[in-house]
Parts: structure tokens; sequence; C-alpha cells
């Protein structure tokens, strides 16, 4: 470990070298701005998670108007989270952080009016394709109803900022690159292949749609596993260490980890699919991809949550953070596996479980470790005291139980549901009826979530205007 | 893995296997499925659908249903449940797809399926009332309200023979009457075309009817 360059420390008072220094004022701009972007849209987005909840209470909430019914909030809410949130928190923390583990400041201000470009087009594009979809413009493809000519603004603004990661990797200061590394270059090549791939079969140029069952299934889980997961691994395989002063645990393992997540990051899209209208050898597949995901999560375990000292109570935010990251991974992997199989998914599939699944992987193993990389970011990158303890706290305290919260209910819910769906003598509507309390409930974790936003808003707002707000008397 | 060109060919090779049996085997096996020719029509299965069908897909897209409703009936080695509740007489397969525009299989079922809702609810003038007001025709019902499809509108002369028979709350002022609109015509047209209950050669239909849905 080059402790030099990446030392182990807490931003909010040591601020490292000079060397890092550098890096941090050529990052600060476009990373601030990611950031600081990314999580207005994390406002917005559990906001609207928030309205559809009351909805599934009330389902004349709101009605009447256009804009606003279930089947038009549900794609924005969720694509908001995926692109307005996930990707551009991602992308924030991926710059940082290859910046960060090179060792090399960017070279100049093109550079940094090239990611600073990137990120307007970027929020430009989520903003109009999100009205578009109010409008009644969407493409009806799940996690891809963004008009086309929004896909490919997103697509072209990530490939500015993809091709200077790997570019800026490649002239890193150490020989040997680290763990997190790889996840980082894994994470920029994914994106553009799978969004662009997925773009260009199911919306642009839409193949046969005999065809568009295992691409769609694929997009989905390459957008979580092949993009966002690999940059929220590489947070925490740089961070995790660094914080307990200690090389991570078997090592030699990780190479077999890496290469695994991405094997399976890519054909678990399958197990989305299990039973569906496409050859037999698909579903065993995605059986097989479900079950054997454990073995790649099982070994981040091993690297990360055994490293020595790393039992003792985590005492920062960004530490109690990646410490739930990596419980929310276990939680995937196992539940993931669980529900891959047969007599499961039988009765599982398309219940709330499936939801659960979704914010596990989004607000869960994604979010946690970008929350990480935010919290020790930002006052590095502004060289001073950023944060209010007390809002960093509830933040954590209201994401953690209102994520947790949220999928106990729908996990139970679903279970509930979906044992009575296999019971052909039990009317639909009477199923829909037994939801009913689960919903109410799942309404009060989505609001314990909005409430985490509200503070995180709040609490970056303070951070980021903190000289206007409280002058310092002279 | 730690010279760049090692670690991008070795993430190349990695992605290419997901990707070629995810996307290029079924672009180049799915995507090429043609119809079959009917024997007791001498028409090709799928059906072709009408001109408001194809216009009614757009509205199923842009309005978002497959926020709540699935469009595939699982094979029976997984769960006989799908046609045991009468959402179909068979597994829905990959070439029931290939007159759609875009496949809407959907992820959940906060809805019922509607992969054979045409078969089971034919009637249009129960889809106008139910997507006018779902929970004035099914207690219960989850689903909002999508009168934004419909006009309220002064009648002209005699009453239009497309008027929805609305009653108790729902009910227009006198001398107004409710209307679709032509996009609820086309979903309409589209959810009553809805049908994989035909047979196929990798799927064919067991002479034992469903019964009505659960």
């Amino acid at each position: 470990m080059r402790a030099n360059i990446f030392p182990y420390h807490h931003a909010e008072t040591d601020r490292g070298g000079d060397e890092t220094r550098a890096v941090d004022a050529s990052v600060r701009l476009p990373v601030l701005v990611l950031f600081g972007n990314a999580v207005h849209w994390f406002i917005v987005a559990s906001l609207i998670a928030f309205v559809l909840s009351v909805k599934l209470i009330a389902p004349g909430f709101l009605g009447g108007i256009s804009f606003l019914t279930y089947g038009r909030l549900a794609p924005i809410a969720r694509d908001l989270f995926l692109y307005g949130w996930a990707s551009q928190a991602a992308m924030a923390a991926g710059i940082w952080l290859v910046a960060r583990l090179s060792g090399r400041p960017l070279g100049g201000v093109l550079h940094s009016t090239l990611l600073i470009s990137a990120t307007v087009l970027w929020n430009v594009a989520v903003l109009l394709g999100s009205l578009a979809i109010f409008a009644g413009y969407s493409t009806g493809v799940e996690w891809l109803e963004y008009p086309n000519w929004a896909s490919a603004m997103l697509l072209l603004s990530f490939l500015l900022i993809g091709i200077w990661a790997v570019l800026h990797f490649d002239r890193r200061a150490n020989e040997r690159a680290e763990v997190a590394q790889w996840y980082l270059v894994a994470g920029f090549c994914s994106f553009p292949w799978v969004y662009g791939t997925a773009n260009l079969l199911l919306t642009w140029k839409p193949v046969q749609a005999s065809a568009q069952g295992p691409v769609q299934s694929w997009y989905c889980a390459g957008m979580l596993g092949l993009w966002l997961l690999p940059i929220a691994l590489a947070s925490l395989y740089a961070l995790l260490p660094r914080f307990v002063g200690c090389h991570i645990n078997r090592r030699n393992l990780a190479p077999l980890g890496f290469w695994l997540i991405l094997l399976l990051g890519g054909w678990g899209g399958l197990s989305r699919l299990i039973g569906g209208p496409v050859p037999a050898w698909m579903t065993s597949v995605g059986v097989v991809a479900g079950v054997l995901f454990l073995i790649p999560v099982a070994i981040v375990m091993i690297n990360l949550m055994l490293i020595p000292g790393e039992g003792e109570s985590p005492v920062t935010t960004p530490q109690l953070f990646l410490r739930s990251g990596l419980v929310a991974l276990l939680a995937i992997g196992i539940v993931g596996a669980i529900v891959s199989l047969p007599a499961i998914s039988s009765f599982a599939r398309f219940t709330a479980i499936t939801e659960a699944q979704n914010q596990l992987w989004i607000l869960g193993a994604i979010s946690f470790p970008l929350f990480a990389i935010l919290y020790e970011a930002v006052p590095a990158l502004l060289g001073r005291v950023a944060w209010c303890p007390v809002l960093s706290a509830r933040h954590y305290w209201f994401t953690f139980s209102g994520l947790w919260l949220l999928v106990a209910l729908m996990i139970c819910g679903g279970l509930f549901t979906g044992l009575a769906l296999n019971d052909p003598t039990v009317s639909f509507l009477n199923i829909t009826s037994y939801s009913y309390p689960f919903h109410v409930l799942e309404c009060t974790a989505q609001l314990l979530l909005l409430a985490a936003a509200v503070v995180l808003g709040l609490n970056l707002t303070r951070a980021l205007a903190a000289d206007y707000l409280f002058p310092k008397k002279k | 893995m730690h010279r760049l060109p090692t670690l991008l060919s070795g993430i190349f090779l990695v992605f290419l296997t997901s990707w070629l049996g995810l996307v290029a085997y079924p672009v180049l096996g799915l995507g090429r499925l043609a119809p079959v020719a009917d024997a007791e029509t001498g028409g090709t299965l799928p059906p072709v659908y009408g001109g408001q069908a194809v216009e009614g897909q757009h509205v199923y897209a842009t309005e978002g249903c497959i926020s709540c409703h699935s469009q595939q009936v699982r094979q029976t080695s997984i769960t006989p449940i799908d046609i045991e509740r009468g959402w179909g007489v068979r597994p829905s397969v990959a070439r029931d797809y290939l007159r759609d525009s875009s496949a809407f299989l959907g992820s959940r079922r906060l809805g019922q399926d509607l992969s054979n809702v045409g078969v089971r609810l034919p009637d249009a003038k129960w889809h106008y009332k139910h997507l006018y007001h779902p929970s004035a025709v099914c207690e219960g019902s989850l689903m909002p309200s999508y009168s934004h499809l419909f006009l309220v509108r002064r009648i002209q002369g005699q009453p239009s023979d497309e008027a929805l028979e609305l009653t108790g709350a729902d009910a227009p002022k006198k001398g107004y009457e409710v209307v679709p609109t032509s996009e609820a015509k086309n979903l309409v047209a589209y959810l009553l075309s809805l049908r994989h209950d035909y047979p196929l050669p990798e799927a064919p239909v067991k002479k034992a009817a469903a019964g009505p849905a659960k």
C-alpha cells in the first residue's frame, strides 16, 4: 500500500501531503458538481418514491392527472435513482478514486472543462428525459424509458468521462494496480457497452420483439452488476483497508472474485427470466448464475469483512456506510440465490420480493459505499471540515432503518402474496387486499428514506455553503 | 492484471461471454423466428395486429402499464399456477411476441397478467368502464383511473353510441356524456388483441379449455 498517495486518514482532520492536495485540487470542481447534482436528483427520486407508495394505499391520490399516474411516475423515480443519483454519484466517486489512486492530478484545465461539460450534458439529459416521460413520451422499455435523443446524450456524456477515467488510470504512478483500480476500469468500460447495446437493440432500432426479453434482462443485470456494483466495490476496496490500517485479507482470492463478478454480473440477468418465454437452457443458466453469485460475494466478504481490526465497532460515518454496504451485498447474494431456486422462484417472482432485490442493489450495496465516498471526498476536496456530525448521523440512521424496514416488509409482503397467488382458489382482488397492511408500512419506510435524502441535502448544502452561511470572524 | 491492455482484454473477453449468450444469440436466433401457417384459417400465427392495436401498443408503453402488468404465462416446468389461475391455456414462448413493437414481459404483478386479456375479457365496453374508474368495476383494485383518456362533452343531438354507461358518482352531468378518446380506443383494441391461445409447434394447446380468471 502506498501510504504517501492515499494515506489512511480521516479527511476531516488530516488532508495528507502535497501530492494528495494537488490531486484533490485538480478534480475538485467536476467531482463536487457531479455529487451536488446526484444528491439533488436523489431527493427528487425519494419524493416520487414516497408518492408512489401512497398511491398503493390510496389509488385515487393525485388521481385523474395524466402525468401523475402510477405508470408514469414509477419509471421516472426508477430512472432518477439509476441515472440521476447512482450513475452520477458513481462517476463522481470513480473520478475521485481514479485520480487519488493513480496519484496524478488532472492534465490541466482542458480535462476539467471536459469533465464538467460532460456533467452538464448528463444532467440536461436526465432532466429532459424525465420531463418527456411525464409528458407521455416514454419508450416503455423497463429502465430505458428515456426517449432516444436523451439516451444518446447520456451515452455521449458518459463516453467523455469514461474514456478519460481509463486513460487516467493508465497514467498512474503505482506500477502494480490495486484491486480497487481493476474494478474502476471494469466499471467505466462496461457502462457504454451495456447501455449502448441495450439502447441500440431495444429503443433506437428495436430488434424483433421475440428476442428482446433476454437483452432487456441482460441490461438490467449489467447496469447494476457490471457498472454500478464495480464502482461501489472499488470504493469498498479502496477505503475499508485504509480505515483500519491493514491489508486486504487473503488478497490472492481477489482476482477470482473480480472475474466472477464480471462473468456472473452479465449472465445473472437470466435469473430475471426464470420460466419466461425463452429457451429452457436460459432458465437453467439463470438458476445456476443466481446461486453461483454467492461465490464472488463470499470472496468480497473474506477480503473485506474479515480484515483484522474490522471487527471493532466503526466510528465514522463513512465507515458505517461501508460496513452497511457490505451487509447489503451479502443480503443480495443470499436472497438472490434463494429466489433463483425454481421452487422459490415459482411464487416469489413478480411479487414485492423482486422489488426488494432492486432496492437492496440500488439503495443498499451501491448507494451505501457511494455515500461513504461522498462523506470522505467532500472535506478532502474543500480542504476543510465540512459535515455537521448530527446531520451525518441522522442521515445514516434514517437511511439504514428505512432501507432495512422497506426490504423486510417487501420480502414478507412478497412471501405472503406469492403464497396466496399460488392457490388458484384465492381471487386476485383478495390477494391485493392482503398486501394492504404491507403497503401502509412500506409508506412509512419510504418516508424515512425521504427524510434521509432531505437531511443529506441539507448537510451537503451546509457543507458547500459554509463559508457564506457561517462567515468566520476576523 | 497490472497493465492496461491485459486488464482491458480480460474484461472484454469476460463481458463477451454474456454478451454472446444474452444478446447475440437471442438476436440471431430468437430474433429470426418466423410466423407459422395457421391450418384452420389459412392465415399466420401469431395473428397480425389491426391498425388500432398497433397504435395501442404505443399508449401501453407511454402510460407505463408495464410497471404493474406482466405479459407472460410461465413454463409449466417452473409453475403451473399461471395456467391454473386462468391467465392462459399454455406457456408463452418467444414466437408469441414477434408481432409486438416491444416485448412487454414485465417484472411485477401488482395487477393481473395481460398476455391473454383479450380472451379473458373480450368486451370493449367493460374495458372502457374499467379504465375510466377501475375500482367501480373491480372493488379493491389498486389500479388508478385513466379518465384522462376520456372526454366529457355536451351531448349534441343524439347521445353517442360510444358513450360510457356510467352510474352513481361517475355519471356525467345531465346533458353531458363521457366518450373514449382515440388513445383509449387504440389501447382497448390492443388489449382485446392480446392472446396467446393459438397452438404453435413449440407450444401446443391442450384441448381442455381454461376457466374464467380468478
